[in-house]
């Protein structure tokens, strides 16, 4: 008689163990996984930044679109990494700078530029490409975490240890005129 | 880049799916990257060299196609190795939610995973059964592509988060290339149409075409209706009048470079698909055979057709309204003309050459800075064990 409760016992202990060591264990993957995306956000970022430095720098625009491209291209690339929300204005501001600079005139003149304006200028449009995917999976992944923290179990057995609730990263990376077939 | 790729259809049945998995690969190896596909099928089953077999595929009706699946302990195992020996960069998934190879590769993997959604109607009552099981592994999908806007909303709605669209690629040039066929051309008295595609499937369109061919007749009697694809011919002949029978011929399976032929000669590509299309490739490389398109309106076939400036659209299921459009292209060459010009303009978007580009795109943000793909040895050893203990009771 007591000894079927005690397998039972052991096996509710088991199960338990098991519940949390799998909760634990899908956890730790999710947050592997939002650290990595946002580390690919940052490198991308700055890929984005050091382009855009070039295509100041690359003499086919007029001098203050250079100016303008130039400062919004070192402030991203002087943020504070540590702090979120105002790294996605000063990202939300380059894209704009960009957005302002590149207006048609601009754009038939950087294209016709075989030598220098059009590799920058496709090489701008390559890394805001990339952002925009990075930031994708990187809220993605934020979302997915977010979902499962929010389980009851999850919650009451702390499963998720001291580690930060993750924020989606939230900036305007829209340059339509990048965009192929335009 | 080492890329695994996985299909979780057959190779020996051409298909959607399989045709883009294919044509990845192949675009990705001619780039110079190391790319090893992972598909279902049997053992002597002649592949392409970078296919690798997960094993006997068995016909299960699934998604409103029959479908030649592979699935089971033995096949899990495969797909252990399979990621083992190909030390991947990344591994490309292609429907992660089919009872096949793709999700037991979701289960196996840990590292860098990119998932292509396909379809527009992913089956929700098998999903939302299925949903706890699924869900921890859905999560370890770091990117995940659409292949079009349908089938993305599909992915924010049953899955939640977001897609990138990445439309199917096509070989444009391999169509625009093709060799005109003098018995496939039409004549202004004979002019010719073709359908192709599983023809027994109704959602396929041929019982709309079927009831739109009497119209036809009465105005050009003369058409020729040029049916290629697999699929019993009398199962359609027997549901048409005898006057419509008469004026189709049907070619059965035919070749790549048959289907490119035929393509480019006919005076007309119908393409009366009702329903279950999430994308429409077939559209795409009539275009860039330069081929008159005229489809149902559907939201995929629009998209592809740019709203109807690339080829005609009739309303889905009307075959009325398939016989009123039929008839007054076939009467119109100048039109034709316009649309298969437009159409060919519009297939470039669609090339695997820029396609492929966004695909790369999305496989570098993903691998950047990550570790390579490994199994993930918890559920591989777990299957390993099992078959272990099967192989010992066995010879015991």
């Amino acid at each position: 008689m007591d000894y079927s409760r005690i397998l039972v016992a052991i096996a509710l202990a088991v199960l338990v163990a098991w519940y949390i060591s799998y909760g634990a264990a899908r956890l730790d993957r999710l947050h592997t996984r939002v650290e990595g995306a946002l580390s690919v956000l940052d490198a991308q970022l700055v890929r984005r930044a050091e382009a855009t430095l070039e295509l100041a720098n690359c003499g086919a625009l007029d001098a203050a679109s250079a100016l303008l491209l130039a400062g919004a291209a070192s402030d991203s690339l002087e943020a504070d990494t540590a702090d979120q929300s105002s790294r996605e204005a000063i990202e939300s501001d380059l894209t704009q700078a960009l957005e302002l600079a590149l207006g048609p005139e601009a754009l038939r003149r950087l294209r016709a530029d075989e030598g220098v304006g059009a590799p920058v200028l496709q090489r701008v449009g390559a890394a805001n490409q990339r952002v925009q995917l990075a930031r994708r999976f990187l809220n993605d992944a934020v979302t997915d975490v977010r979902r499962v923290r929010r389980k009851p179990g999850v919650r009451l057995l702390r499963l998720a240890g001291h580690a930060e609730l993750p924020q989606t990263f939230e900036i305007d990376d829209e340059l339509p005129m990048l965009e192929r077939g335009t | 880049m080492r890329i695994g790729i996985v299909s979780p259809y057959s190779f020996d049945v051409p298909g959607g799916v399989q045709l883009h998995v294919r044509d990845l690969a192949e675009h990705l190896i001619s780039q110079g990257h190391y790319v090893s596909v992972l598909a279902p099928a049997d053992d002597d089953t002649p592949l392409p060299v970078y296919v690798v077999g997960s094993g006997r595929a068995v016909p299960v009706r699934y998604n409103g196609s029959v479908a030649r699946l592979s699935f089971g302990p033995l096949t899990a195992a495969r797909v252990g190795r399979w990621v083992e020996a190909g030390r991947f960069d990344v591994v490309h998934l292609h429907e992660p939610v089919t009872p096949s190879v793709s999700v037991l590769a979701l289960w196996a993997v840990e590292g860098p995973i990119v998932a292509t959604f396909h379809t527009s109607n992913l089956r929700s009552r098998a999903m939302q059964a299925a949903y706890p099981l699924l869900r921890p592994s859905l999560e370890k999908i770091s990117a995940r592509i659409a292949v079009s806007e349908d089938a993305r909303r599909t992915v924010t709605t049953h899955l939640g988060g977001d897609a990138v669209v990445i439309p199917n690629g096509v070989f444009v040039e391999r169509f625009a290339s093709a060799v005109h066929r003098r018995d496939w051309e039409g004549t202004p008295a004979r002019p010719t149409i073709a359908f192709l595609g599983r023809m027994e499937e109704p959602r396929k369109g041929m019982p709309v075409l079927s009831a739109a061919l009497p119209q036809i007749l009465r105005e050009i009697p003369g058409v020729r209706v040029l049916i290629a694809g697999p699929g019993d011919p009398d199962s359609i002949r027997e549901k048409m009048t005898p006057r419509a029978a008469a004026a189709c011929e049907f070619l059965g399976s035919v070749s790549d470079a048959d289907k490119a032929s035929l393509l480019a000669s006919v005076d007309l590509y119908v393409a009366p698909n009702t329903g279950g299309e999430s994308f429409g490739i077939i559209l795409i490389e009539a275009m860039s055979a330069r081929a008159t398109v005229l489809a149902s309106d559907l939201p995929a076939f629009a998209r592809v057709l740019h709203g109807g400036n690339a080829g005609e659209m009739f309303r889905n299921e009307d075959p009325v309204d398939l016989a009123r459009a039929v008839v007054s292209l076939l009467l119109d060459p100048p039109r034709r003309e316009e649309l298969a010009a437009a159409g060919r303009e519009r297939a470039n978007a669609f090339d695997w050459s820029v396609v492929a580009e966004d695909v790369m795109a999305v496989y570098e943000t993903v691998v950047f800075g990550a570790a390579s793909v490994r199994s993930s040895g918890e559920t591989d050893s777990r299957w390993a064990r099992l078959l272990r203990a099967g192989r010992n009771n066995g010879g015991a």
